[in-house]
C-alpha cells in the first residue's frame, strides 16, 4: 500500500507527564504505539479510562506535543511546529459532552464564532451554517441559546462546529457517552454518514457494540500501550485459545467467581442481574472448559443455565485489557 | 493577523457581554464606587485636584474593566471548556483576545463617561475641561495604551489556570504607578522611572494636560512627546504580548496544561 493511502501513520509515539506526587516524577499516558489508519476509514480506540485514548486523540490533533516518537497525518509531521496551523485546516475534533460551547450564545452563533477562526468567508457561512444545522438536525433550534439545550442537542452541536472547515479527519472522542440510547443510535448513525461521506474518523469508544458497528480497524490500549489491534475478527482471534462461559444462577456467585480467578487463570468476569438472576461470563483458556468443572464450583447459587458461548468483542476486551481496567 | 478572527472575538464578547448580567457590575457599579471613593479622598479640595480624582476614577474604572474582562475571557473559557476547540482552529489565541480587548476597551470607554457623568450629576464636582476634543482624544488614546497592557498580562491565563494571580499582582500597582491615584511627581524615584515604561502613565499625563490650564506635564515634555510615547510603548508591549503569546502557546501544547482548570 502506498503512504498516500494513509491518513494517519504513527510510530513509537511516546507521552510523559510530569508528576511528582507518591514519588513518582513521571507518568507514561502513552507507551510506544504505532499503528496506521487508512483513508476514508472510522478507526476505534478502545480502552478504559486511563489507558492513553485520549492523550492519542490530543497528539494526534496537535493539541498536545509528544514526548517522543513520530506521527503523520495526511502527510504531515505533528510534531513540526511549521505544519501546525495547516493540519488543523484539515482536521477537527469533537470532545463532546457539557462543556465547550458559549452558553449564552445561540447554536448558531457559536458555529459563526467558530467559522471565523476558520477563516470561512462570510458569503459562504450562512449557507454552510444551514446545511450543518439541518445535518444534525437542529435547523429549529438554532436561535436558542445552548444554555437550554438538552446533552443530546449539545453533542449535535458539538458535531456540527467539528465540521465547520469540512475536515479530512474527525477525531471523535467518546462522542456517545452519556447519551440516551435513543440519541446515542442517532449519533452512530451520523457518523456513519460521514464516513461514507469520505471522512476518516478516529473514534475513541467504551462501548464495544460501538466499536463493532461501526470501526473498520480498531486498538486496544492499557495503561497506555497498544494490547489488541485489527478489526473485530482479528481481536477476537488474538484470544482463540480461550473460551467464553456464560452461567445463570439465582443467587449472586460470589465465592464462585473468586475461586475461578484464582483456580483457572480466568482473565474477566462480568457479573449482570437480569429479571433476578445473575448472568456471570468469564473467558478461560481453552483448556479449562469442561462444564462439569464449573457446574460444581456454582451448585451452591442454584444454575438455571450453563454453557459455552462464542467470543465476543466484548470478552476478548476484557482479556486483553486484563488487570488495565479500572 | 486573521482580522476575521479579531472580529469574531469582538463579536463573541459583545454578545456575552449583553447577554450575561454579570457585567454589570464591573461596568455600572464599579464606576460609581470608584468615584465616590476618590472624591471622598478629595473631598476638602477644589480645582484641578478635583479633576485628577475623576481622572483617577475613570482610569481605574478603564482599567478594571481593560483586566478583568480580557484577562478572564481566557479563564472562562478554560472553565467552559472552551478554550481547547480555540487552541484546536488554525487561528492564533492572540487574534482572538486582540478582538475581545476591543470591545472590553469600548466598554472601557462607556465606563469612563459614565464616572464623568456620574461626577457632575450626582456629586456635582464643576468640572470644566480645557480642551474637550483634545481630551476625548487622549482619553481613547490612554484606553489603547490601557488595553496593550492588559494584552500581556493576559498572557498569563492562557500560560496557566493561575493567571488570576498575575492580574491582581497587576491591578493595584497599575492604579498608582499610571498616576492614576496620585500625580506621578509624587511618587518615590525609583518608581518614577517605573511609570515612564509605562503608557498609561503618559495618557494619563495627556489628558491631564488637554483638561488642565498650565498643566506641567510629567518630565516637562510636550503632549505631542506624550501621544509619541504612548504609540511607541503600546506598540512594543502589544509586540511582547504577540511574541510571549507564541511563545505561550507552544509551551502548553509541550506541558499539556491547555485544557486544565
Amino acid at each position: 500500500m502506498d503512504d498516500s493511502d494513509y491518513a494517519i501513520v504513527v510510530e513509537n509515539l511516546t507521552r510523559t507527564f510530569s508528576s511528582h506526587h507518591n514519588g513518582n516524577p513521571k507518568k507514561v499516558a502513552v507507551d510506544g504505539i504505532s499503528f496506521t489508519v487508512k483513508k476514508g476509514e472510522i478507526y476505534g480506540i478502545l480502552g478504559p479510562n486511563g489507558a492513553g485514548k485520549t492523550t492519542t486523540i490530543k497528539m494526534l490533533s496537535t493539541l498536545l506535543i509528544p514526548t517522543s516518537g513520530k506521527a503523520t497525518i495526511l502527510g504531515l509531521d505533528v510534531t513540526d511546529e511549521k505544519n501546525v496551523r495547516t493540519l488543523r485546516n484539515r482536521i477537527n475534533v469533537v470532545s463532546g459532552g457539557e462543556r465547550g460551547l458559549y452558553y449564552r450564545l445561540s447554536g448558531r452563533q457559536n458555529l459563526e464564532f467558530f467559522a471565523d477562526l476558520y477563516n470561512i468567508p462570510k458569503k459562504k457561512q450562512k449557507k454552510l451554517i444551514d446545511d450543518l444545522l439541518e445535518l444534525v438536525e437542529l435547523t429549529d433550534a438554532a436561535d436558542i441559546k445552548t444554555e437550554n439545550y438538552s446533552r443530546g442537542m449539545k453533542q449535535r452541536i458539538h458535531i456540527a462546529h467539528a465540521l465547520i472547515n469540512d475536515p479530512e479527519i474527525l477525531y471523535l472522542d467518546e462522542p456517545t457517552i452519556g447519551l440516551d440510547p435513543e440519541i446515542s443510535k442517532e449519533i452512530r448513525s451520523l457518523i456513519r454518514k460521514l464516513s461514507d461521506g469520505g471522512k476518516t474518523i478516529i473514534l475513541t469508544t467504551h462501548y464495544m457494540f460501538e466499536a463493532e458497528e461501526l470501526c473498520n480497524h480498531m486498538i486496544i490500549m492499557s495503561g497506555g500501550k497498544i494490547v489488541g489491534k485489527g478489526n473485530v475478527t482479528d481481536i477476537k482471534n488474538s484470544i482463540s485459545n480461550s473460551s467464553s462461559i456464560r452461567v445463570v444462577t439465582e443467587r449472586e456467585p460470589v465465592f464462585a467467581i473468586e475461586s475461578i480467578r484464582t483456580q483457572m487463570n480466568a482473565d474477566s468476569k462480568v457479573t449482570k442481574l437480569l429479571n433476578g438472576r445473575f448472568v456471570t461470563k468469564f473467558t478461560i483458556p481453552i483448556e479449562y472448559n469442561d462444564l462439569s468443572m464449573y457446574e460444581n464450583i456454582f451448585r451452591q447459587y442454584n444454575i438455571k443455565n450453563i454453557g459455552v458461548e462464542e467470543i465476543t468483542l466484548e470478552d476478548a476486551y476484557l482479556a486483553l485489557v486484563g488487570d488495565g481496567e479500572e | 493577523m486573521s482580522f476575521r478572527a479579531v472580529k469574531a472575538g469582538f463579536r463573541q464578547q459583545a454578545i456575552q457581554f449583553i447577554t450575561d448580567p454579570q457585567w454589570i457590575i464591573p461596568s455600572l457599579i464599579l464606576p460609581f464606587l470608584f468615584t465616590m471613593v476618590m472624591l471622598f479622598i478629595y473631598r476638602d479640595v477644589t480645582g484641578p485636584i478635583v479633576l485628577q480624582a475623576v481622572l483617577g476614577g475613570g482610569v481605574l474604572g478603564m482599567w478594571a474593566n481593560t483586566l478583568f474582562a480580557s484577562s478572564f475571557t481566557i479563564a472562562y473559557d478554560r472553565m467552559n471548556g472552551t478554550f481547547e476547540p480555540m487552541l484546536c482552529s488554525p487561528t492564533r489565541i492572540f487574534d482572538i483576545l486582540l478582538g475581545r480587548s476591543l470591545w472590553n476597551a469600548f466598554i472601557g470607554l462607556l465606563n469612563a463617561i459614565l464616572i464623568f457623568i456620574v461626577a457632575e450629576l450626582i456629586f456635582g464636582t464643576g468640572l470644566s475641561l480645557m480642551n474637550p476634543i483634545g481630551f476625548f482624544f487622549m482619553l481613547i488614546l490612554t484606553l489603547f495604551s490601557l488595553s496593550s497592557v492588559g494584552m500581556l498580562i493576559s498572557t498569563s491565563f492562557v500560560f496557566t489556570r493561575m493567571g488570576s494571580f498575575f492580574s491582581s499582582i497587576f491591578e493595584y500597582p497599575i492604579y498608582v504607578l499610571s498616576g492614576a491615584l496620585v500625580p506621578i511627581t509624587m511618587l518615590p524615584t525609583s518608581l518614577q522611572y517605573i511609570s515612564y515604561i509605562l503608557p498609561p502613565a503618559w495618557g494619563i499625563d495627556a489628558m491631564k494636560y488637554s483638561a488642565i490650564e498650565g498643566y506641567e506635564s510629567m518630565m516637562g515634555v510636550s503632549v505631542y512627546t506624550d501621544i509619541l510615547v504612548i504609540l511607541i510603548l503600546s506598540a512594543l508591549f502589544l509586540m511582547a504580548s504577540f511574541l510571549v503569546m507564541s511563545k505561550v502557546e507552544r509551551r502548553i501544547l509541550s506541558d499539556g496544561s491547555a485544557t486544565r482548570y
